[in-house]
């Protein structure tokens, strides 16, 4: 038996843990007890993290659509059909016709090599990936605000927070290992405040606990400004020495009328302004929000709004303080910073900035598109301009809002070809279908929510004849007549760091450590970043924004009475393919659900297991049950793993019109009982 | 180079090796087992390892591995069988492994650990898959000179020396290695290379003496075992405190994993096609919901405090009762790793040491703290200590049944006022 450290494939916290492999067989796993996050223990997914790698569903070679359907290929053919159709279309309806998904699964170097297909092959800015879903708002929000959209801070710097915001973050079950850090500093005497619809575990350790109506969080933090602002609670030195546009921004808070708090938000005014005196009072304190803040029409407004909130109070720019926006995916970090974006690429560098396109133009020696290309959810949900796709390791048809219009949108392309592990929904109405490694079959780097960038290992053969997607990639330039010549990702990587100043001195010989490194890392002798904007803010000075409420686009009205809202369980990750074939996770969250109050299942005479229809104006779903204790009356909570029961069939895909991401955490729908 | 005894005379059950021969000992090892020790790897992480050449590694007598080696045992997930069916049936394809192994280097937990994992697998039904992994494999256990910052294994009468269960027990005493040679293959093993070794002297043995004597004193911890399974029994914990801990407890299944006697499984099918398939088992853990739910959906233990109550009514109350010892070796892990304390270090001491500090006062000012916190009138307390004169209930679940106040309210007034106590991180370093 021989163990191969590795990073989880699961969160972003990024988990250190060991694969032992006993006769070619992932056969246990131990968590890392030196590494900074996982520190000797992990959550329910990454002790379980390995059954799905050699499960018997695993995709076994290349697949092809004849006469309809998908069957048995070789590589050869099957990446000459995807060369062919995507160089058929491009000449014909010239690149910006291809749209490309980068995964927030894959690895850095896979990332890398998946933009420079599309842009330097292709010639498409059409490349993006998970993280529309997830981040953009943040990205965007925080990149206008600070001037860079990451997580300013470190994961082990929330152990000695003084106060703790979490909002819009379900930690103890999405991020348990950054709760973990919570609890350390509760434990040090801390104090929590959360602020989240649902009545989330975390909410019982709150010393206050507020419910705000969903989308309603430009009105509650507009209302703690206009409350700290009146208290004379503002950090005026930090303002005047690292901010700018604060007189602005101050006029317009002495506008906005805290009446009108309680009557849109729901939450007392004087439960706020004790809330607005406990985190404006502390020296060091902390904000982390996550898909709650992000997944709606005012995403870029609800980040701006809380970047507003940590500058007026100086709680940024220093170690222990800060705005944690915690990514999602294990590599949602790394897919940005590689530039699966459309209008970047590696490093936030902009496809529109001539210096930067001169540079990539030069080193990759081909002409590279100028203006910004699609989102995916423009790519998805707009049929017309885009013929055809190349998705890797996404699984957009469960995991975009509106199901029956991605799934329009998929069907309706010339050409389709899907790379993934599993024959996913997506993988189902692909042409073609290409099998790829899981994460204990292949070498590359990861890059978590504290931008720590981290090796994966290959621990175990790829399994029957699947591939890593960069090999995959690689074989495929090739196909297109542009030979890419990397031997292996550590050469990717070299690449990677001459042309990103961020990832500079990242070198696979310095990642041979427990720790990895934290960008910025701009060259060979940089020790790594544990916070950013240390002195000044990376844009130099930091922005306020004035930012007015927007209601969320869909509410409930007389036909549809509640407002549903989506995330996930503790047990499950994102589309299911994954932790649905893990024997564990599966027997610990069988099957989908749908929560609601006891009093609205009373009123509507639905009790608890039984299944329920849920209907929105795009289509329906049906569903059990769950009544729980705590939950506001006419809102309804529903998990997106499950494919027997999609919950972005009702999802709307009505879009922030910055960040372009969908309003995910609320839509209007109605129930009925099941007869 | 200092002189062995060279003979391959009698071997007696007391020796010595000294430790410049240790590595030339081991190296023998390797040439008929499967030999696994700790190792320090590069990250600085120490785990157990199958060790093929003794050179190439860095073994660390010195910090505790993760995880115990009952993964060698029973792997996390382990193939059964393979089966395929035909026209003319079931067969099946038997994945036994009965490797010669030697663990050297393992800890008294860890070894009292596998003694009890023999316990249970021998128990009935024998368990042919654990067996075979477990009937060619010698324990060279070594015993603690340094408890680690979190071991309790002398609460728990499982160390830091062992007086019986080893093949062999080493001391280390310096330079060299006092060896004790406990069941008959452990003799056998270092009759083999017997001029590795010489006979103990009366020296030798007091000084050995004095190292288990000094060790016993060095303990940061001292748990009451027996005391903490009478509160069990007496069932004097206070329910606020299953209560806290099922909030702070994250399902992880950590404390399972890494607990050296916990033996639960789970097992399922995974076919490859219609035809063909493999039985599997994994490691399972007490403490998450489906180890519990039962066919049609009810879950008898459907809270998280529930399942902590059973885990650990479990190791201190059922198992002693069956086999007349806790299952706990005292190794501390789960102290190592659980940010939430549910762990048997920080729960004993809870229930056990603290109770005049914290538990009593809690229990006696529990209507006060709610009367503090505003959640009861004093006139719903008066009534309620009325009635549970009558009822003998404790005034929590008085005040709950009276509906003045819910468990959850119950419990963090109680939780912010009990503070669980402090563990240290890490052991190492």
């Amino acid at each position: 038996m021989r163990s191969v450290l590795t990073t989880c494939p699961f969160c972003a916290c990024g988990c250190g843990l060991y694969l032992h492999v006993e006769n070619g067989r992932i056969v246990g796993v131990t968590p890392s007890k030196k590494h900074p996050i996982s520190r000797g223990n992990l959550c329910v997914k990454g002790w379980n993290s390995i059954e799905h790698v050699r499960h018997a569903e695993r995709l076994r070679e290349p697949l092809i659509r004849k006469n309809g359907k998908l069957v048995k290929t070789g590589w050869d053919q099957a990446l000459k059909r995807v060369s062919h159709e995507l160089l058929r279309l491009k000449k014909n309806y010239g690149g910006e016709s291809i749209g490309i998904l980068s995964s927030a699964k894959c690895t850095n170097e896979e990332n890398y090599l998946l933009m420079k297909l599309g842009r330097a092959i292709l010639k498409t800015n059409n490349i993006d990936h998970c993280a529309r879903l997830c981040h953009s708002p943040s990205v965007l929000g925080l990149t206008n605000a600070f001037g860079s959209g990451a997580m300013t801070n470190s994961i082990s710097e929330l152990a000695g927070a003084e106060v703790i915001l979490v909002t819009g973050s379900n930690t103890t079950e999405q991020h348990p290992q950054i709760a973990r850090f919570i609890f350390e500093a509760l434990d040090k005497g801390a104090k929590l405040i959360v602020i989240d619809p649902r009545r989330i575990e975390l909410s019982k350790f709150a010393h206050i606990y507020l419910s705000p109506r969903l989308g309603t969080d430009v009105i509650w933090l507009n209302g703690m400004m206009k409350i700290i602002l009146d208290e004379g609670l503002v950090d005026d030195s930090f303002i005047k020495m690292r901010t700018e546009n604060f007189s602005e921004f101050r006029k317009f808070l002495s506008r906005f009328d805290l009446g009108q708090v309680e009557a849109i938000s729901g939450i007392s005014l004087e439960d706020l302004r004790q809330a607005a005196k406990i985190y404006a009072g502390a020296k060091r304190a902390i904000i982390i929000y996550s898909m709650g803040i992000t997944q709606h029409v005012s995403g870029t407004d609800n980040v701006e709004s809380i970047a507003n909130l940590a500058m007026m109070t100086g709680h940024v720019e220093q170690e222990i303080t800060g705005v944690f926006p915690l990514r999602g995916q294990n590599n949602v970090q790394g897919a940005c910073d590689m530039g699966a974006l459309p209008g970047m690429l590696s490093g936030y560098q902009r496809v529109d900035d001539p210096a930067v396109l001169d540079k990539f133009s030069q080193a990759w020696n081909t002409d590279l598109p100028t203006p910004p290309g699609l989102s995916s959810v423009d790519m998805l949900h707009e049929t017309g301009s885009i013929k055809g796709m190349f998705i890797m390791g996404e699984n957009s048809m469960l995991s975009h809002p509106d199901m029956r219009n991605v799934r329009a949108s998929l069907e309706n392309l010339d050409f389709l070809a899907v790379a993934d592990i599993f024959l996913t929904e997506t993988a189902e109405v692909a042409d073609v279908v290409l099998p790829a490694a899981a994460f204990a079959e292949k070498d590359g780097t990861v890059t978590s929510t504290e931008r720590r960038i981290q090796r994966m290992r290959k621990a175990v053969p790829p399994v029957h004849l699947s591939k890593p997607d960069w090999q995959i990639i690689i074989e495929l330039a090739r196909h297109m007549g542009f030979p890419m010549d990397y031997e292996s990702p550590a050469e990717v990587m070299e690449e990677i760091a001459l042309l990103t100043p961020i990832y500079g001195g990242v070198y696979y010989d310095r990642l041979e450590t427990v720790q990895g490194l934290q960008w910025p890392c701009p060259d060979r002798n940089h020790p790594g970043t544990p916070y950013l904007h240390k002195k000044s803010f990376a844009r130099g000075k930091g922005l306020f924004s004035c930012i007015a409420y927007r209601p969320p686009d869909e509410s409930p009205d007389k036909e549809y009475p509640f407002a549903l809202t989506t995330g996930r369980v503790y047990e499950h990750w994102h589309t299911g393919s994954m932790t649905r074939r893990i024997s564990i996770l599966k027997r610990e969250c069988p099957e989908g659900f749908i929560e609601i109050s006891p009093e609205d299942a009373r009123a509507l005479g639905i009790i608890n297991g039984e299944p329920v229809k849920v209907i929105s104006p795009r289509g329906e779903v049906v569903t059990r049950a769950r009544l729980v204790e705590g939950l506001p009356g006419k809102m309804l909570f529903m998990p997106f793993h499950f494919r027997e029961a999609p919950a972005n069939v009702l999802t709307n895909n009505a879009v922030d019109p910055q960040a372009r991401i969908p309003e995910l955490k609320i839509c209007a729908v109605r129930l009925e009982k099941v007869k | 180079m200092r002189r062995a005894s060279g003979k391959g005379e009698m071997m007696t059950d007391k020796l010595i090796l000294y430790k410049e021969h240790l590595n030339s000992f081991l190296r023998k090892i390797t040439k008929g087992f499967e030999l696994i020790a700790p190792v320090r790897n590069t990250y600085g992480d120490t785990l157990f390892e199958v060790i093929s050449s003794v050179d190439d590694v860095r073994i660390d007598l010195t910090n505790r591995p993760i995880l115990s080696p009952k993964r060698f045992f029973m792997p996390q997930v382990e193939t059964l069988f393979a089966y395929r069916y035909d026209k003319s049936g079931y067969t099946f394809k038997d994945a036994a492994d009965s490797t010669p192994r030697v663990i050297f280097g393992l800890r008294s937990c860890d070894t009292r650990g596998i003694l009890f994992y023999d316990l249970i697998f021998q128990e009935g039904l024998k368990d042919k898959y654990y067996l075979d992994r477990r009937k060619d494999t010698i324990l060279i256990n070594l015993g603690c000179n340094q408890p680690g910052e979190n071991c309790f294994c002398k609460s728990a009468q499982s160390g830091p020396f062992l007086t019986y269960g080893y093949d062999i027990q080493l001391t280390d005493l310096g330079d060299r290695f006092f060896v004790e040679t406990g069941r008959p293959r452990g003799r056998e093993l270092l009759a083999g290379w017997s001029y590795f070794f010489r006979p103990a002297t009366q020296t030798d043995i007091d000084e050995q003496y004095e190292v288990v004597l000094e060790s016993e004193g060095k303990f940061r911890h001292r748990l009451d075992f027996d005391a903490a399974t009478d509160k069990l029994i007496n069932q004097e914990v206070a329910p606020a405190i299953w209560e806290e801990m099922g909030n702070r407890c994250q399902n992880c299944g950590g404390c399972a994993y890494v607990c050296p006697t916990c033996y639960c499984f789970n097992i399922f099918d995974s076919p490859s096609s219609e035809k063909e398939g493999e039985r599997l088992r994994t490691w399972d853990a007490c403490t998450f919901a489906g180890f519990s739910r039962l066919a049609g959906g009810y879950n008898p233990r459907q809270d998280k405090a529930q399942r902590i109550k059973r885990r650990f009514y479990h190791k201190l109350f059922y198992d002693k009762q069956k086999y007349n010892i806790p299952s706990c070796v005292g190794c501390g892990r789960c102290a190592d790793i659980c940010f939430g304390r549910i762990d048997m270090l920080s729960f004993i001491r809870l229930i056990c040491e603290q109770k005049e500090r914290v538990l009593a006062p809690a229990h006696r000012r529990l209507g006060e703290l709610l009367l503090e916190a505003g959640l009861i009138s004093q006139k719903d307390l008066d009534l309620a200590i009325e009635k549970q004169a009558a009822t003998g209930k404790p005034l929590g679940a008085q005040l709950v049944e009276m509906g003045m106040v819910n468990k959850e309210a119950i419990a963090r007034t109680l939780g912010y006022q009990l503070k669980i106590p402090g563990t240290a991180e890490n052991i190492e370093d």
